[in-house]
């Protein structure tokens, strides 16, 4: 089976433009994420979301319906502790993923048990992306890149320093609240669409990458989201050539791009 | 003339205690405050109230006439906050975009990288002498260059009022006695408010026209020449910072 | 202003405390009658257990309803009433490889575990698909714990199940046997059914997107199968392997792909709409939903559906 035949088969199509949205969108999230020290915020709210699905099966509803609701409030939660009760991002995030567990856990037991399984309805695959999921990814891409590039000064001078935002005349509370708000459906949907390995991994890893080699805040965000592209594309054409799973062979990659942007930096070749 | 800060029995909690209590003063235009005071006398809560960054308990602060959460003039404010060189060292910025935080952020699509902002960052640039290392990333400068670009944030504005909490504690004596000279100028020339947090009474004693001591509430708000004459000067710092202090004006 | 909220929440916390005293209550009553508790971890095992006791045991799933139990993870309260019971029922140590360790820390002496796959050998076999070039994963040379799927091999697991129960109550011995007799003899009849039906296929290739669960089932009736991942639903397919099923799809000139039970389907959903396949469901049996569960469904109706699936998906007359 040569490359274009491979090509040809419909999954793998969705699967590369789909997974190049989403990394786009991982990556420059990413970039913000990181640099705010909430890394674990991809992980943070999937456990809240593992709760949420459970709740949603449990009612009965559309699971989604119940999700991102629920998710965009512990986001907003997890950025009140940090800034109300001055706990540290990490401690916040820990805080709000164990209580999302937690009554996951709980209602999961005191339902008797549900009609699927959460496990399986929560974590995706990116290969199996459908045509309506492509749209769904290009359109949450447009709409996060859109809001970055309108928003920008703002988001950038929050990401350096809120209290100097702030102090700039910057309504830091309404930025952190659209933040809250485009990170949570991005992982609640990016979850469902590519599982919560891959979007954890895109969240964090090409940021990092980016921070290696990036010159500047805007040329950081577009080797973040080049190296999330590169990493998908590739990792696909490796889980082909390999016959390994295309989801691990992307973080491989990913990791892999990272250790060599380190590694650029180590012999200096971008900083003088 | 409308006073460019003024307030009237302003007070602030921290955790159910007080740190300022009752405040009244006035900073006209063009004035030149030295506000100094022991370390927890709340000189940095006093700027930051005035920048409504903490809510007042009591009373009311005002900046060109507007209440904090309502101020309409934040591109007249340059500020250099206190604990400015504590930020996050790997952060991947150029020196030019950090300078550009100090511009007001831009609503519209059109309206980014104007001419107008790429020439007020190149002065500002210019004032501070940094333009030479202007595309390098903030991380890899000293300190003392690092402290010079955040001079250069409060000042890329041109602001009509210039806060400043411990702008020189990295500096080396050289860009230090530049720097004052620069403010200096720029009070001057431009009338341009400045208020100036600093422990180092020597020097802010050569340039300030007025002094503003605090301890949780206003030990002494008056000119230079009435606080050399005042009893509390003595008081205070005793007979030799007196003449430290007091030398111009002796 | 806050006084009503506070006396709501005291007596929020005063009525959950006694429900669920009221609760415990009752499960104690269940224990003081002198039905035999048996506890058993997947619904093959829980379905011949009930069948086998009748009315003389009070059978209950330890794992919950829609949970799939690869993925399980035993709570406190499962430990609990596993404690309870007299007779504790799993398949084997690569089915539930948890149950172990859940056991060990059980300190109650009475319990009988029973491992209804005892004495039963697992096939290490790599998966039996068509036209691969030969590349093996380490998973799918790792032992099929499926076993209740090929009918035979359930009946042995009767027998060890029947053995236990006689073991702790001896008196009901008649009762049991007739039971399992019965059970065995539908079983029997089950494997008749499939072995008839699916000699008269106009295919012969089952592709699967689910985990690797039929491999014992394809081999006892001569049937090829492909399945998209490997002995767990956790487990990621490569693309390779779905372009594999896609082309055999095409290849054998099927126009069905069965997709498995709980776990969403979607990984059958891209083949079918690779390949314009439809879908059947294929059921494993590992575990049902609640509301499947609250109907009563059993094993022997489960694995009728198969064959009607599969008799509709591979073409067969009868």
């Amino acid at each position: 089976m040569d490359i274009l035949e491979f090509l040809s088969y419909g999954f793998i199509r969705r699967a590369m433009t789909a997974g190049s949205f989403i990394a786009v969108l991982c990556s420059v999230l990413g970039v913000l994420l990181v640099l705010r020290r909430l890394s674990l915020m991809g992980d943070g709210l999937a456990h809240v979301t593992f709760g949420s699905v459970a709740l949603g099966l449990a009612m009965k509803v559309y699971p989604l319906y119940v999700s991102i609701p629920v998710v965009m409030i512990s986001s907003v939660g997890i950025l009140k502790m940090i800034e109300r009760a001055g706990i540290y991002g990490d401690a916040a995030i820990g805080i709000v993923s164990s209580l999302g567990i937690a009554v996951g856990v709980v209602i999961a037991s005191a339902s008797g048990g549900l009609n699927v399984d959460i496990l399986s309805y929560l974590f995706g695959n990116i290969l199996s992306i459908g045509d309506a999921e492509v749209y769904i990814s290009m359109f949450l891409a447009a709409l996060v890149l859109l809001t970055i590039f309108f928003y920008f000064d703002e988001i950038f001078s929050m990401t350096f320093d809120e209290e100097f935002a702030k102090a700039s005349g910057i309504n830091v509370n309404r930025i952190n609240l659209i933040l809250a708000v485009l990170t949570s459906v991005t992982v609640v949907l990016t979850m469902r669409l590519v599982g919560i390995m891959l979007t954890s991994a895109l969240l964090i890893l090409p940021a990092v990458t980016a921070f290696q080699i990036g010159r500047g805040f805007k040329h950081t965000l577009f080797i973040a989201a080049a190296s999330g592209v590169t990493s998908v594309i590739t990792g696909i054409f490796v889980s082909f050539c390999l016959d390994l799973p295309a989801g691990a062979s992307i973080v491989l990659i990913n990791f892999a791009l990272f250790f060599a942007a380190f590694s650029l930096r180590r012999f200096n070749v971008f900083h003088g | 003339m409308q006073a460019v800060v003024s307030a009237q029995d302003f007070s602030c909690r921290h955790n159910s205690a007080e740190v300022l209590s009752d405040l009244s003063f006035e900073v006209g235009e063009g004035d030149y405050v030295a506000l100094v005071g022991p370390n927890g006398s709340g000189k940095t809560t006093l700027i930051k109230a005035m920048l409504g960054l903490i809510k007042a308990a009591k009373g009311c602060i005002r900046v060109f006439g507007y209440h904090p959460d309502e101020q309409e003039e934040w591109s007249k404010i340059g500020y250099l906050p206190q604990k400015h060189l504590s930020f996050n060292q790997g952060f991947p910025s150029t020196v030019r975009e950090i300078v550009g935080l100090g511009l007001p952020a831009k609503k519209t699509l059109s309206g980014r990288n104007r001419e107008a902002d790429i020439e007020a960052i190149d002065k500002a640039l210019e004032l501070t002498n940094i333009s030479d290392i202007s595309h390098k990333l903030i991380g890899d400068l000293s300190g003392g260059q690092q402290q010079r670009v955040f001079i250069a944030r409060a000042l890329v504005n041109e602001p009509k009022l210039l806060i400043l909490d411990e702008p020189t504690t990295a500096l080396d004596p050289e860009t230090r006695e530049n720097f004052f000279s620069l403010v200096n100028g720029l009070n001057k020339e431009k009338n341009v408010t400045v208020i100036f947090v600093t422990h180092d009474m020597g020097t802010i004693g050569k340039y300030a026209s007025k002094l503003l001591y605090l301890d949780k509430r206003i030990i002494f708000y008056g000119s230079f020449d009435e606080f050399c004459r005042s009893d509390s000067m003595a008081h205070f710092f005793g007979e030799s910072s007196q003449h430290i202090i007091c030398h111009k004006h002796n | 202003m806050r006084k009503p909220f506070h006396i709501l929440c005291s007596a929020l916390v005063v009525f959950v405390l006694l429900v669920s005293c009221e609760t415990k209550k009752q499960t104690i009553e269940v224990n003081r009658n002198d039905k035999l508790k048996v506890v058993a971890t997947i619904f093959p095992l829980y379905d011949f257990a009930r069948l086998i006791g009748g009315e003389a045991v009070d059978v209950s799933l330890l794992i919950p309803p829609g949970t799939e139990p690869h993925s399980f993870d035993p709570r406190p309260e499962n430990i609990v009433s596993a404690g309870r019971a007299a007779i504790f029922v799993y398949t084997n140590d690569t089915m539930e490889p948890w149950a172990g360790s859940m056991l060990k820390g059980l300190s109650s002496p009475g319990l009988v575990v029973v491992q209804a796959g005892r004495g039963i050998a697992l096939t290490e076999e790599h998966r039996p698909d068509d036209g691969h070039d030969g590349h093996r994963h380490g998973h799918e040379d790792a032992p099929d714990p499926h076993i209740w799927l090929d009918f035979d091999k359930a009946r042995k697991m009767v027998d060890t199940i029947v053995e236990s129960f006689i073991s702790v109550n001896p008196a009901k011995k008649e009762l049991y046997l007739g039971n399992a007799k019965k059970l065995k003899d539908s079983l029997a009849g089950l494997d008749q059914k499939f072995s008839a039906a699916l000699k008269t296929c106009k295919h012969n290739t089952i592709v699967h997107g689910g985990h690797f669960a039929f491999g014992y089932l394809a081999k006892r009736y001569g049937l090829k199968y492909i399945s998209a991942s490997g002995f767990s639903p956790d487990a990621e397919p490569s693309p390779q392997n779905l372009v594999r099923m896609s082309k055999t799809l095409k290849k054998e000139g099927l126009k069905h792909i069965f997709y498995e039970e709980l776990v969403t389907s979607r990984m059958a959903e891209v083949i079918a709409k690779e390949t314009g396949a439809s879908l059947l469901l294929l059921h494993g049996g590992h575990n049902i939903s609640k509301q499947e569960l609250d109907n009563g469904t059993a094993f022997i109706s489960l694995m009728e559906r198969n064959l009607d699936n599969i008799k509709e998906g591979l073409q067969c007359r009868r």
